[in-house]
């Protein structure tokens, strides 16, 4: 047998969690130095993933026989679609964590809870049974609660709990579906391939099992109205906390829509795609909107996800309905929008957690000038702005561009809806980029180095730019997203090889 | 060998379990009340081993009116050893007072009366084991003699009486019109509706009483408060297992023709949950909390016996479900018995004894059915077991109560982790780390290793 990479991938910062347990480390520093390692060996293994070579089908199984009774087992595998997002995730944690580092509270516990959050992640995206990827879906719920309650800001508990809550309902209503997967195939099994490969579920059946996933993974993803949970948990979550549910935890939701509404219900996802389609331009245009009203940069931020996962489901009802090569466009559109509101927004997040650290508060109309005092948060916080609007040459607009192009052949209509959204978050982003970046700075507040604390107006102190941990933890999501504006085809040709394989 | 020792070498666990509480109490003739814990320890033991080495086996005893049958093994699996580890959470609770021995001894009559229960193919053996459960029940509950134990256990004891006679009497009616006591006389569509009827409610009210299914749970809050938190944490366990096992007995046999009893149980279960999980949100005492909490879990029980006739998981997943309910809940109150049972002592309890306060997430989370522990294997085949027959809204609304539950166990976890610790650092017995450590390792093996128990 072959070294087991997958598992050993996803496993590893599990591995590093109970290292930080066990061995009790007195300075915060050992635990992050052992977090980042184990987060720096997972990103590792997913680029030994991709030297492997991933296949059209899923490649590089690894299965353990686990409830044979059930047919349940623990299997995983790789495949053009959950790859990316492998990627991502590896990257993300490993940037987040490294940004962490200032977090010097309860340090251990705080590392061991987000590289659990990892595995569990990582887990859900290659797991090929749905009972294992159930077991994984609900440990990231359950690792986030902590880290949202844990870190948070003010209002820290109300937010995780209404987090926890809501999307465990939204988990539960995924276990139905996923009880009626299992108890209408014949024989008994939880092996996705199988109900992939030949859906079994027709007529009311089918259509409640969609709905059960729909409300599952709309409630994650979140699509209006269900995306209610969200902006208060982005907005009492720590920084890096943000830029993992963000880019991370969403994608759960849209990588469920994909594998189970989807590919396993797609007759069901075809009769109703007309719904699913309204309701994710509803989201996209809601998002931007009530995007432009917030006043607090972090919200903003958070509202501008609604808006992104808008256009990746509204890709999804398109890969439903439309004929295969605008099937296919979509899709890569929508596989591709994932890893890019990742980057994107993760970089967003950890942007603003700079800037809070720095001004000490998160209302726009209280900051201005940053550009001369933090240049280069300044000038990363722009590029990250114009990717999330979708400028060319940056990671949103290979796949928007796709998204709306596979759209364009069923529904024109709603394509020129959607590109309203665009609209509306360049405007928002260009506003902010006045009032936070550009325009005078405070008075009182000299150039970096110049002037002592002592002199700073009350309320703002003097600003240092971005520090040697920030940076490391910035940068690379920004060349990512330079990467993948620039070199979409170096992605996009693993996901497509999938996408067009499947015959949905 | 005769057909007499042939059926008495088949209850052989259940003889084990009543000469180990005779034996408990000679010992606390002889004022041994250790020796009394070391008699309970070695038989149920020497009875779970027994028992576990006959898994697989179906027959009956007595003229059928005893079933070796999944039900009665895994009754015995389950609840002899969770008598034990009642026991020793008695022992670090009540040691040294006056009748210490009597606790184990009739700990030890109380799980006979759930084993009798639970194998029961016959009505007078459901009237013995409920008996048999609560005469013990009320003489454990008023142990302390404090006012609240005795009003908690006068409560018991009244709607015990008031229960069982409804019952036996109900019951009748059933041995009038089938001419026989034995439950499987009941698998005839051709009887007459009505008395079956009224024998079907005459047995909920008895189960319902000793499950702490709504509309009989009333006792259970005043009783668990004033009782000793390890008699509480039995009281919990082993007459619901019990209660349970000998409900899904008689409902394997009822045909749904002649009544619709699915349909019953299903709003029984409903009513059962929503309100043990609602009003469990209003708690301020730990052990009313978990008292309602159990109330609650009654109901997803209910699940499986609804299942009982059209779905080939129903027993699978209440045996599943009993296991699972047995360690998490024990463990659940062994925590408390180690902190205290108002909110407040939860106060900073994960800063100042981090292992116990993952211990008691770990033990609530299970109760809620997050994955992979036990309680997310035990609901996950009940749901699975309800989709089955045909009662997808019942697992929705099950569902729904989940995320109730959520929040009712959050108040616990909550103060644990995010409120300054109030108390001083507080010494527990060693038995109690025992008991809880014990449950949380089977918590976590039972979710994983569910495989274990499906055979």
């Amino acid at each position: 047998m072959d070294f087991p990479l997958l598992t050993s991938t996803i496993f590893l910062p599990l591995l590093g969690a109970l290292a930080v347990l066990f061995i009790k480390p007195e300075k915060p520093v050992t635990a992050y130095t052992v977090g980042i390692t184990a987060a720096a060996l997972a990103l590792l293994g997913a680029i030994l993933i991709w030297i492997k070579g991933i296949d059209a089908g899923f490649s590089q199984l690894e299965e353990v026989s686990w409830i044979p009774s059930l047919g349940a087992a623990y299997r995983v595998g790789v495949d053009g679609i959950n790859f990316p997002l492998v990627l991502l995730t590896t990257l993300l944690f490993f940037a987040s964590l490294i940004f962490s580092t200032k977090i010097k509270e309860k340090a251990r516990t705080y590392v061991a809870l987000v590289l659990l959050l990892e595995t569990a992640c990582l887990g859900v995206f290659l797991a090929l049974d749905i009972l294992l990827f159930y077991v994984f879906f609900e440990v990231v719920l359950v690792g986030m609660y902590f880290i949202i309650a844990g870190w948070g800001h003010e209002h820290a508990k109300k937010a995780a709990l209404t987090f926890f809550i809501y999307t465990l309902i939204g988990s539960l209503f995924l276990l139905l579906a996923l009880l009626s997967l299992y108890i209408h195939t014949d024989p008994h099994t939880f092996d996705m391939r199988t109900f992939m490969a030949a859906p079994a579920l027709k007529g009311l059946a089918a259509a409640l099992t969609f709905w059960g996933f729909f409300l599952a993974f709309a409630i994650k993803t979140p699509l209006f109205p269900f995306h209610t949970w969200l902006p208060v948990a982005h907005t009492e979550a720590p920084a890096p906390g943000s830029a993992l549910l963000a880019g991370v935890l969403l994608k759960l939701g849209a990588y469920g829509f994909i594998r189970f509404a989807l590919q396993m219900t797609p007759n069901a996802f075809r009769e109703y795609a007309s719904i699913v389609m309204v309701i994710a331009v509803i989201s996209a245009l809601y998002g931007a909107f009530v995007a432009l009203a917030q006043t607090d940069i972090k919200r903003m931020v958070a509202y501008t996800s609604v808006n992104h996962m808008g256009y990746l489901v509204f890709g999804l009802a398109v890969a439903a309905v439309a004929d295969t090569e605008a099937r296919t466009q979509a899709l890569d559109g929508a596989v591709l929008q994932m890893v890019s509101h990742g980057v994107v927004t993760g970089a967003l997040f950890l942007l603003v957690g700079s800037l809070q650290d720095r001004v000490k508060t998160r209302e726009m109309s209280d900051i201005s000038g940053l550009l001369h005092t933090a240049p280069v948060l300044s000038g990363l916080f722009i590029v990250a702005a114009f990717a999330s609007l979708g400028l060319p040459g940056l990671a949103h607009f290979p796949a928007e561009f796709q998204i709306f192009l596979g759209g364009f052949s069923v529904y024109p209509v709603a394509v020129a809806f959607i590109i309203i959204g665009l609209l509306v978050t360049t405007g928002l982003y260009l506003r902010a980029i006045q009032k936070v970046f550009m325009g005078q700075q405070p008075e009182g507040l000299s150039s970096p180095g110049l002037s002592s604390p002592g002199l700073s107006s009350p309320g703002l102190t003097h600003y240092v730019d971005l520090k040697g941990y920030e940076l490391w933890a910035i940068v690379p999501l920004i060349l990512s997203i330079l990467a993948i504006g620039l070199f979409p085809e170096t992605l996009l040709s693993v996901i497509h090889e999938t996408t067009k394989m499947l015959g949905l | 060998m005769s057909s007499m020792g042939q059926d008495l070498l088949l209850i052989l666990p259940q003889i084990i379990v009543l000469l180990t509480a005779v034996a408990a109490l000679i010992f606390e003739m002889l004022r041994r009340p250790t020796g009394s814990l070391m008699a309970l320890a070695v038989g149920m033991l020497a009875a779970m081993g027994l028992s576990i080495s006959r898994l697989g086996v179906e027959a009956t005893a007595f003229s059928q009116t005893f079933r070796v049958d999944a039900f009665n093994h895994w009754s015995v699996i389950i609840l002899c050893p969770a008598s034990v580890l009642f026991a020793l959470l008695a022992r670090s609770e009540l040691k040294g007072t006056g009748r210490e021995g009597t606790v184990y001894s009739l700990l030890g009559f109380a799980t006979l009366g759930s084993l009798l229960l639970a194998g029961s193919g016959d009505v007078m053996f459901i009237v013995l084991g409920l008996l048999m459960n609560s005469l013990s029940g009320f003489a454990l509950a008023a142990y302390p003699k404090t006012d609240a134990a005795t009003e908690g256990a006068m409560k018991y004891f009244i709607y015990g009486s008031v229960t069982s006679a409804l019952m036996v009497f109900g019951l009748t009616y059933w041995v009038g019109t089938t001419g026989s006591t034995l439950l499987s006389a009941l698998n005839n569509p051709g009887l007459q509706p009505l008395p079956v009827v009224f024998g079907l409610v005459a047995l909920l009210v008895g189960i319902g009483y000793a499950a702490s299914i709504f509309p009989f749970h009333f006792w259970t809050p005043d009783t668990f408060e004033g009782a000793p938190v390890s008699i509480a944490a039995y009281l919990s366990v082993i007459p619901k297992v019990g209660a349970i096992f000998a409900l899904s007995q008689a409902m394997k046999e009822l045909p749904v023709q002649l009544v619709n009893w699915p349909w019953l149980l299903a709003v029984l279960a409903v009513l059962t949950m929503t309100f043990g999980n609602v009003v469990a949100l209003w708690q301020q005492n730990v052990v009313r909390l978990l008292a309602y909490s159990t109330i609650a879990q009654a109901g997803y029980f209910l699940l499986g016996v609804v299942a009982m006739q059209q779905s080939g998981l129903a027993v699978h997943s209440l045996i599943v479900f009993a296991v699972a309910y047995a360690v998490m809940n024990t463990g659940a109150f062994a925590v408390v018995l180690a902190h205290g049972t108002e909110l407040k002592n939860f106060k900073g309890v994960g800063k100042q004894h981090p292992w116990t306060g993952v211990a008691m997430s770990i033990f609530l989370f299970s109760l809620v059915g997050i994955p992979p522990l036990a309680g997310f294997a035990g609901k996950f085949l009940l749901f699975g077991a309800a989709i089955d027959s045909e009662f997808t809204w019942l697992a929705v609304v099950a569902i729904l109560n989940s995320a109730i539950s959520l929040a009712v166990y959050l108040r616990i976890i909550m103060p644990m982790y995010y409120q300054p610790t109030m108390v001083i650092s507080n010494t527990y017995s060693r038995l109690v780390s025992f008991v809880w450590i014990f449950c949380l390792l089977l918590t976590v093996m039972v979710g994983l290793g569910v495989q274990m128990f499906l055979f």
